[in-house]
């Protein structure tokens, strides 16, 4: 048996609500008139359908899964892609930071200062675990 | 030689530069900007399946004088909120994506600091001419930007391109479970407190007093449903806002320079403010 399609199941659902509302305003327009039996019975009849639409619409929503999947997986892998373009353009700045560094440390190793060549190391250090 | 060396690179130059400032994507970022603005109204809607599974349960425990609610089933709805809470994250994840990539600020770098280093550091016996620096700092900081922005521009176009069909589909889907199935939950229980209202005013044991507060409690409930359809309808009209700008960057895509589609765009983006403010106003 063919399985039912979110958009099916959320018809559906919007065909036993306009049930429902139809049994309702019947009920309520001929209340005087029925008896107590009947009025008990449309009344059940009444809630029971109203039941089955909202099962029905919170069906579809989940049946929606199906229809998304590929979607889903498609626009999962893009967004990858574009977090990985962005992480890319992100370390030119980086690199240019680690260049700064090491020039840094080039000067310091030119000026035969070790205070200035070990800060230099440590400034390099942080740069490049930025 | 020389001479010839200095003529190419200054057309490099001038060719870079002429690029860099035809690559303005601040129209891409308005639209991805405010769409991921209005998308993340999701966040505020505050009501969900299983809300309004808990609701109508509560309801039914009320009317039949019950005190028992622990044993709602609310599993479906449950179910109902994960699938749609899915689509939601791959939509967000997808315009957060696309409004960094798109924000000019990504490529601006700094090379404030290599220009500080060449100019005050000690090189010996190397002279380094602080004019010199600034000059050639400024020229490769026009260069970077230009081939970045290129990149920028190029890797655009195909994630969009790429994009735009799923995005659509999952959009589509998200409006469908919130205006249509989350919609139609309401209109049940709108429904269903009716018949209940009716059954209490029909009720000869009930005083006069007793059913004025039956309807008052009917016309505050009717009230507060239709709020958060109201909410939920604003929010709809933000969504087909975005997927139609979408569509539009992506017929657009090849001429995304020129002056139209900025003007397309921006616009878009102003109207998906303007559906925010309107969400903004109902929540108050």
């Amino acid at each position: 048996m063919a399985k039912l399609t979110a958009k099916q199941a959320n018809e559906l659902a919007n065909n036993f609500l306009a049930l429902a509302q139809s049994i309702g305003d019947y009920r309520y327009t001929n209340y005087d008139n029925l008896s107590k039996i009947q009025n008990q019975n449309l009344r059940e009849s009444h809630r029971r359908i109203l039941d089955y639409s909202d099962h029905l619409f919170t069906l579809s929503a989940t049946l929606v899964l199906e229809d998304v999947q590929t979607s889903l997986t498609s626009i999962g892998a893009v967004t990858s892609e574009i977090k990985a373009t962005y992480k890319t353009l992100q370390n030119v700045q980086k690199a240019i930071n680690v260049a700064a560094s090491v020039v840094t440390l080039g000067a310091s190793i030119l000026s035969k200062n070790p205070q200035a060549i070990a800060d230099s190391i440590g400034g390099l250090v942080d740069t490049w675990n930025a | 030689m020389t001479k010839k060396i200095k003529k190419i690179g200054l057309g490099l130059i001038l060719l870079t530069v002429g690029l860099s400032s035809c690559v303005n994507l601040k129209h891409v970022n308005d639209f991805s900007s405010s769409s991921l603005k209005s998308i993340k109204k999701y966040e505020e809607i505050n009501y969900s399946f299983k809300q309004n599974c808990l609701d109508n349960c509560q309801d039914k425990k009320i009317n039949d004088l019950s005190l028992s609610a622990k044993d709602c089933d609310c599993r479906l709805n449950e179910k109902a909120d994960s699938v749609t809470l899915l689509i939601y994250n791959s939509v967000r994840g997808y315009l957060d994506g696309l409004t960094n990539l798109s924000n000019n600020e990504l490529t601006s770098y700094k090379m404030d600091a290599l220009t500080k280093v060449l100019t005050e550091g000690d090189f010996g016996s190397i002279k380094i001419e602080k004019e010199q620096v600034e000059a050639y700092s400024k020229i490769s900081k026009i260069l970077l930007k230009a081939f970045t922005d290129e990149y920028r521009k190029r890797k655009i176009k195909e994630y969009v391109l790429s994009a735009n069909e799923p995005i659509k589909v999952l959009i589509t889907f998200l409006d469908f479970n919130l205006s249509s199935n989350l919609i139609g939950n309401f209109r049940v229980q709108k429904n269903s407190i009716e018949e209940y209202s009716f059954e209490l005013l029909k009720d000869s044991t009930l005083s006069k007093i007793e059913k004025r507060k039956v309807i008052e409690d009917y016309y505050s409930r009717i009230n507060k449903i239709e709020e958060k359809e109201k909410e939920l309808v604003t929010y709809s009209k933000a969504l087909k806002k975005i997927a139609e700008g979408h569509q539009k960057l992506v017929d657009n895509i090849e001429t995304l320079s020129k002056d139209e589609i900025k003007e397309l765009l921006t616009q878009y983006a102003s109207d998906i403010q303007d559906i925010i403010s309107e969400f903004n106003k109902l929540k108050k």
